[in-house]
């Protein structure tokens, strides 16, 4: 019988077939040992891997939902929403809420719930409900992550003063000195500064930056959800109204936002006390500088 | 009894030994120690031979022959694949059951439970890639299984029916497969099964198909509903259905016998079942040996796999509202992913699965030739070698590489980091990603080596897809590593290029990376860094 060239596949002998299933028993429990020392450092490694990549998903989550009123690098927007990559929120704010809690919770609790409304708020917009359960657009993991995500800026929170820290106060000030430079400081207002305002200041404290896009152009590509975007309004506003030109056009509809709404927008959505809030000189520099096209991003 | 006679009869030792020795052959059913030490000399058995009892004796013996012909216990006659798969659903019992401690089939629950298993339970991770391994494994050697049969023509008369129920057993251990995928609830999990339960739409009449699927899934999308389903399919009903068939396939093996080799009997003769009596090789000890050395060795083998070189996946979780660029059938469905991408959903994933099929059961019967030598059996030959090289073909289509390339800017980012899994970028990680802008047209370089290869690699791709598509001209890339947070870096990528039109046109995409985050292949060396103790390298 001819013996073919794959015979060393036939273990004719016990003794060899005892040796091999030995030896594969001593291999297999020297793995599964090596696994056991690994498992400990593995584990660890584990849960900080899912940690940070739930701040990543949190991290685009807060891009695309939340940094256009808290600010891309979370440091807030005066008047609009609250900062809080601050010093402030990372060591005071639960104290001053009595809020039993952790940070996270707090921040999980505020994302999913919202705030029931802004009446006799100093932020202009009212935060919405984001999670599913309340009617919001996310899941509950989803949730947690922006959380994580907000109370990963702590490290940096707390190596600001009491000059660098962007919190706006409360009108309810806390009066702790949190900042470490001596004295008990209290958070005070800021000081409504004397003279006209800068335009780009306004943009912001007036809260326009909150629905209105001064870098994306209104087009059939881009959008904006609440206003309309501004990048092209300098060639847009003069064909809005007939008779009117783009200055008049502009100002009116920051003097008396009733009067025009672009189609497709919900009317009544924008605040109509601009024209006491703002001298009619800064209501001037602001439209100017709208309308120019060549003004810095 | 009374012990007493006895010990006046022989002496102390001898009466416990004695009794010891019936304790050994009660638990052996059979088998005294005296007769496992002839055994180990190799030493024949006496007659009666003593070593048959255990076959009537025990439950578990019962079932396997007392004896083989020597010809059929060769390892490269059957490769033993048939004993092997039915170990691999043992092993996948033992390790399910282990996983479905740490696991409850709810949409809130299923990912998170997934995390923990990973990051909290000890030998978690052990237990889920030897549960996947043995998986890929099963279905790997349930269709070389099929594969030897067919080529050893073991099909033909009587053993039809045999190759009936190892069809379905096939796909038994396909669709067994294929329920497991979509428990993990991530992204590859969800969306194979939304494409997979889409086919069953396909069935006509339509009302027959909308039923098939809204059955399958529960609700209109797979949901809640639809992973309570799958996983009492994965964990109840399909075990429970193989169960049945695997002893239905078994006793038949065991009525025909395992087929002898083609040239040992004459065509058209079944002599299986006489063996001449120099011709037997007993089950007790010399297959059982054979048998249980070669699992024991295939086990360790999986326990090295699973331990260095296989690691189950785990994207991020399900999300309906996102459907991921290139969704990935599994490796054994990649055929099938293959014909979708060529044919209609309803011929790809319905006519076509299903004419297979019924061939495949029919081959018994389309096979008239009453040989099994080689030489007398070319058509069939041909025609399943033919088969087989098509099922590779429409393999590779089934792939990413195959015909569904999006928009250059978006491949060109999906290969350095994909929206899912490693990728280069994450390859090297968060250490080496200097904080910059690299705008592809200055040709930068930066300090990192491993960067550099990135930097290189985004070059080269753009200006690969700008030679090959005229729709992408003038293209450069700008990639932008900022610091989004203490351990957190943000990688922006942007690409512009000018459309035939003239018209610039630009593509963004930004990822988050985290210090701690780090990313896994399926198959491949794994990583063991974590294990170094901390150094406080990488700033």
């Amino acid at each position: 019988m001819k013996r073919p060239w794959y015979r060393f596949l036939y273990v004719r002998s016990s003794l060899v077939k005892l040796l091999l299933s030995i030896i594969a028993i001593m291999v297999a429990v020297a793995v599964v040992l090596f696994q056991g020392i690994a498992e400990e450092p593995r584990m660890l490694a584990q849960t900080a891997n899912w940690d940070g990549r739930s701040i990543q998903n949190g991290a685009a989550i807060y891009a695309n939902n939340c940094s256009s009123c808290h600010g891309p690098d979370g440091r807030g927007l005066p008047g609009v929403a609250p900062a809080l990559n601050s010093r402030y929120f990372f060591t005071q704010r639960l104290a001053d809420l009595g809020f039993t809690g952790s940070l996270e919770d707090y921040v999980a609790l505020t994302v999913a719930a919202g705030r029931p409304n802004n009446r006799n708020s100093q932020w202009a917009q009212m935060m919405p409900t984001w999670s599913a359960e309340y009617g919001g657009p996310f899941r509950g993991d989803q949730v947690r992550d922006v959380a994580k995500f907000v109370v990963n800026w702590e490290e940096e929170a707390l190596t600001q003063t009491q000059e660098t820290d962007p919190w706006q106060p409360f009108e309810n000030a806390p009066t702790v000195d949190i900042y470490g430079d001596g004295g008990v400081v209290a958070m005070e207002p800021t000081p409504v500064a004397t003279g006209p305002r800068p335009p780009q200041e306004l943009f912001v404290s007036m809260t326009c930056v909150a629905c209105h896009n001064l870098n994306l152009p209104q087009d059939a590509q881009n959008r904006g959800p609440v206003g309309p975007n501004m990048a092209n309004l300098h060639e847009t506003a003069a064909t809005r109204v007939p008779g009117e030109d783009a200055q008049t056009y502009v100002h009116n509809s920051i003097v008396n936002p009733g009067a025009y709404t672009v189609e497709s927008y919900t009317p009544g959505i924008m605040p109509a006390d601009f024209a006491q809030k703002m001298s009619e000189e800064e209501i001037q520099s602001l439209v100017d500088w709208i309308l120019d096209p060549n003004r810095p991003q | 009894m009374a012990v007493q006679p006895e010990v006046n009869k022989k002496s102390v030792m001898r009466t416990v030994l004695d009794a010891a020795d019936d304790v050994f052959t009660r638990i052996t059913a059979g088998i005294s120690a005296g007769e496992v030490r002839r055994m180990i000399r190799g030493e024949a058995p006496g007659r009666p031979n003593p070593r048959l009892k255990p076959h009537s004796e025990a439950f578990l013996l019962h079932i396997k022959p007392t004896y083989y012909h020597e010809s059929v216990t060769k390892f490269t006659h059957t490769f033993r694949l048939g004993l092997l798969s039915t170990y691999l659903f043992f092993v996948e019992t033992i390790t399910g059951l282990i996983l479905m401690i740490w696991y409850a089939p709810t949409p809130e629950r299923a990912y998170t439970d997934m995390i923990r298993l990973l990051s909290n339970v000890p030998f978690g991770q052990l237990m889920r890639d030897l549960h996947r391994l043995g998986a890929e494994l099963m279905v790997a050697v349930v269709t070389l299984h099929m594969v030897r049969t067919y080529l050893t023509g073991s099909y033909k008369a009587p053993r039809q029916f045999t190759w009936f129920t190892g069809v379905i057993l096939l796909v038994l251990t396909l669709f067994l497969s294929f329920s497991g995928y979509l428990l993990p609830w991530d992204q590859l999990a969800y969306w194979a099964v939304t494409i997979g339960t889409s086919m069953a739409e396909a069935i006509p009449p339509p009302i027959v198909g909308e039923t098939v699927n809204l059955l399958a899934r529960g609700a209109p999308d797979i949901g809640a509903n639809g992973l309570m389903r799958f996983y009492l399919l994965h964990v109840l009903f399909l075990p429970l259905a193989l169960f049945l068939f695997f002893f239905v396939h078994y006793y038949k093996v065991v009525h025909f016998g395992i087929s002898l080799p083609s040239d040992e009997e004459e065509v058209g003769q079944d002599t299986a079942n006489k063996v001449p009596a120099d011709r037997r090789v007993y089950f007790l000890p010399d297959v059982m040996l054979d048998e249980a050395a070669l699992l024991i060795v295939f086990t360790a083998l999986m326990v090295i796999a699973s331990v260095f070189f296989f690691a189950a996946p785990l994207e991020s979780i399900a999300n309906p509202q996102s459907t991921p660029l290139h969704t990935v059938a599994p490796w054994y469905f990649y055929w099938l992913q293959g014909l979708l991408k060529i044919a209609d959903k309803a011929i790809a994933g319905v006519y076509l699965p299903g004419i297979l099929l019924v061939l495949l059961i029919g081959i018994p019967y389309l096979d008239r030739n009453p040989s099994r030598r080689g030489r007398d059996r070319r058509v069939a030959i041909i025609s399943g070698v033919v088969a087989g090289i098509v099922m590779i073909i429409l393999s590779w289509m089934g792939t990413p590489y195959y015909a569904v390339q999006g928009a250059p800017a978006v491949e060109v980012i999906q290969e350095l980091m994909p929206e899912e899994g490693m990728g280069p970028v994450r390859e090297i990680g968060y250490a080496h990603l200097p904080l910059g802008v690299y705008d592809t047209r200055t040709h930068p370089e930066s300090e990192d080596e491993e960067f550099n290869h990135i930097l290189h690699e985004f070059e080269a791709s753009i200006a690969a897809f700008e030679a090959k598509d005229p729709s992408f001209n003038d293209a450069y890339g700008i990639l932008t590593i900022s610091q989004e947070q203490p351990s957190l870096k943000r990688i922006n990528w942007d690409i512009y290029w000018l459309s035939p039109e003239g018209v610039d046109e630009t593509y963004n995409r930004f990822f988050f990376l985290h210090e701690d985050a780090f990313y896994w292949e399926q198959y491949g060396i794994k990583d063991f860094s974590f294990m170094r103790p901390a150094t406080g390298e990488g700033e």
